[in-house]
């Protein structure tokens, strides 16, 4: 697969602060690329760079070949970008929003209109075209971004939080819809807080934290690298730890403990769940080991063995 | 710059939105003219006598018109944009597609200069009305194109304004410290020349008396001394300001 974006010491200085510091990366043509991380992590700034809203402090950053920049319009003409906050234009209607933002890509008056029918009909919103933008629903107007985003047919689409507070109904239409449209060939790059939505569409992703890459990798193989198969977790209180521990030092699972929890991660947890039942504790569990695992595991402390 | 045939297109943008406002903003813009010539043509004019052979009215017509240009072009720069940049992030969206941020404020201005048009128009029709005209009818288009170069002119200066307010009221210092003062001291409700050497002076310093100025010599055909510098004057710094409005702006834009 040939790559589309490359970034190489990527950064990004606000003054003194640093929001990106020195990252690389590669996204390929024709995958959903996932930026992962929690907030004020450098997600937003990377992805503006990538869509050449802000300039590039230093490092090297291009999309397609070309160098990414403020002034760059064929790269702006190739990418839609659907933000992570809602900014529809709220004087205009459903459909001259589109129309509007055509025009932006000097897209003729006549295929505007085929594309806008189009479009309408793929987010499922044929019915709002004349409806002002303060009847819409959340989940709607998160759907009329998606339509204006790919307004100009592009090559690469840049999602920033698209399902931010939406109900699941909406959330999973939103997935669909991305899907599709990484079917139909675009690159599709995502950044995301919630990490099912990594899981359900990103080929690869990579975690970042206070504007560093902490790891790079396939979502279900980050997970059993990082991981393990499955999570138990123990909810006991933190004196008891010790001795539990000690009981338990017989199974090769590492452990953590994080506030009221104690979380055990292995490959098979079903022997250490025997063992709990006949310790006669109550408050326990047993699940699949999931990106957040690792996520929480990345950015929020670290292991203890 | 960045600037191209796009701006065209912001244009167009506000064009779409402003469909929705015409009743109300045609409603106070001919309100506003009606309450100025009304008060102070008929009303003060009555005590006034003849201005130069002809009632005050006809004095005040050319003072007015590019007042309100002022007055309308300015209010959609500072009012206007800053809604559109802060409130609605309408620049946001922008500035992610071909069109530069450039293109974006310098399309603010452009059509603020249109509401300026629009404004100083439909003075001219109530002036009209009142049986005040321009010395020709050849008159009506220099008159027009000036008021879009007025327009353009203190729509920049406003957008300076705006991209460095915090909050809409920051406008408050601009408006009554530097817009409404300049209305009394330009020239626009009477002549300067009783004012004491300081204040003639310090007038000529306020843009608004050159293009009062160009307006009545425009206006009533009577060439008044000059005029040629009060032009180049305004023309140099319609051109700083339109340059600088844009720089500072694309500084509050782009991150």
């Amino acid at each position: 697969m040939t790559v589309l974006v490359t970034a190489s010491g990527l950064t990004k200085k606000y003054g003194d602060l640093v929001a990106v510091a020195g990252i690389d990366f590669e996204i390929r043509e024709g995958e959903c690329f996932g930026f992962l991380g929690p907030n004020g992590a450098g997600k937003t700034t990377t992805v503006r760079m990538i869509h050449c809203v802000s300039p590039v402090t230093s490092g090297t950053l291009t999309v397609g070949g070309l160098p990414a920049g403020i002034g760059n319009r064929a790269l702006k003409k190739m990418t839609g970008v659907i933000p992570q906050e809602i900014n529809l234009d709220n004087d205009l209607t459903v459909q001259e929003n589109l129309v509007v933002f055509a025009r932006f890509f000097d897209i003729g008056r006549k295929e505007a209109r085929v594309r806008i029918a189009e479009l309408l009909r793929f987010v499922e919103l044929e019915a709002k075209a004349a409806s002002k933008i303060s009847e819409l629903s959340t989940g709607m107007k998160r759907r009329l971004l998606i339509a204006r985003a790919l307004i100009n047919r592009p090559r690469l689409i840049v999602a920033d939080e698209p399902t931010t507070g939406l109900d699941p109904q909406a959330r999973h239409l939103i997935w669909q819809r991305l899907r599709q449209l990484k079917t139909q060939g675009a690159t599709l790059i995502l950044t995301t807080q919630y990490m099912e939505e990594a899981q359900q569409l990103c080929d690869r992703i990579v975690v970042m934290y206070q504007g560093k890459i902490l790891k790079e990798g396939v979502p279900g193989k980050l997970v059993e690298e990082e991981i393990g198969r499955e999570v138990v977790e123990v909810r006991i209180p933190q004196e008891d730890d010790e001795k539990l521990l000690g009981q338990l030092s017989s199974f090769a699972c590492a452990h953590e403990r994080v506030g009221d929890t104690l979380y055990f991660y292995c490959q098979d947890g079903h022997p250490l769940m025997r063992k709990l039942v006949e310790l006669d504790l109550h408050n326990y569990l047993n699940r699949p080991a999931t990106l957040e695992d690792v996520f929480l595991k990345l950015t929020g402390r670290s292991l203890h063995e | 710059m960045s600037l191209s045939y796009r701006i065209a297109y912001v244009f167009l943008r506000n064009l779409y939105s402003y469909k929705r406002f015409i009743v109300p903003t045609f409603l106070v813009s001919l309100v506003e003219p009606l309450f100025y010539l009304i008060t102070f043509g008929v009303g003060m004019g009555a005590y006034m006598g003849a201005f130069g052979g002809k009632s005050y009215l006809h004095f005040l017509v050319p003072g007015v018109l590019v007042s309100a240009v002022m007055m309308s072009a300015s209010f959609e720069c500072l009012y206007g944009t800053f809604i559109k940049i802060v409130h609605e992030k309408v620049y946001d969206s922008l500035v992610a597609t071909p069109v530069s941020a450039d293109e974006a404020v310098a399309g603010d201005i452009v059509w603020a200069s249109f509401r300026g048009l629009v404004s100083g128009s439909l003075m001219m029709a109530v002036a009209l009305a009142m049986g005040v005209a321009p010395a020709s009818p050849f008159r009506f288009l220099p008159l027009l194109a000036f008021m879009i170069f007025i327009g353009i002119l203190f729509g920049s200066l406003a957008m300076i304004v705006t991209s460095v307010a915090p909050s809409f009221d920051f406008f408050s210092y601009y408006t009554e410290l530097v817009v409404t003062p300049m209305l009394f001291f330009s020239g626009v409700f009477f002549p300067l020349e009783r004012f004491p050497g300081w204040m003639k002076a310090l007038a000529e310093f306020l843009p608004l008396t050159h293009a009062v100025r160009i307006s009545r010599a425009l206006f009533t055909g009577e060439p008044a001394a000059g005029l040629g510098w009060s032009f180049a004057g305004l023309a140099v710094l319609a051109a700083v300001v339109f340059t600088v409005s844009i720089k500072m702006m694309r500084k509050r834009l782009i991150k």
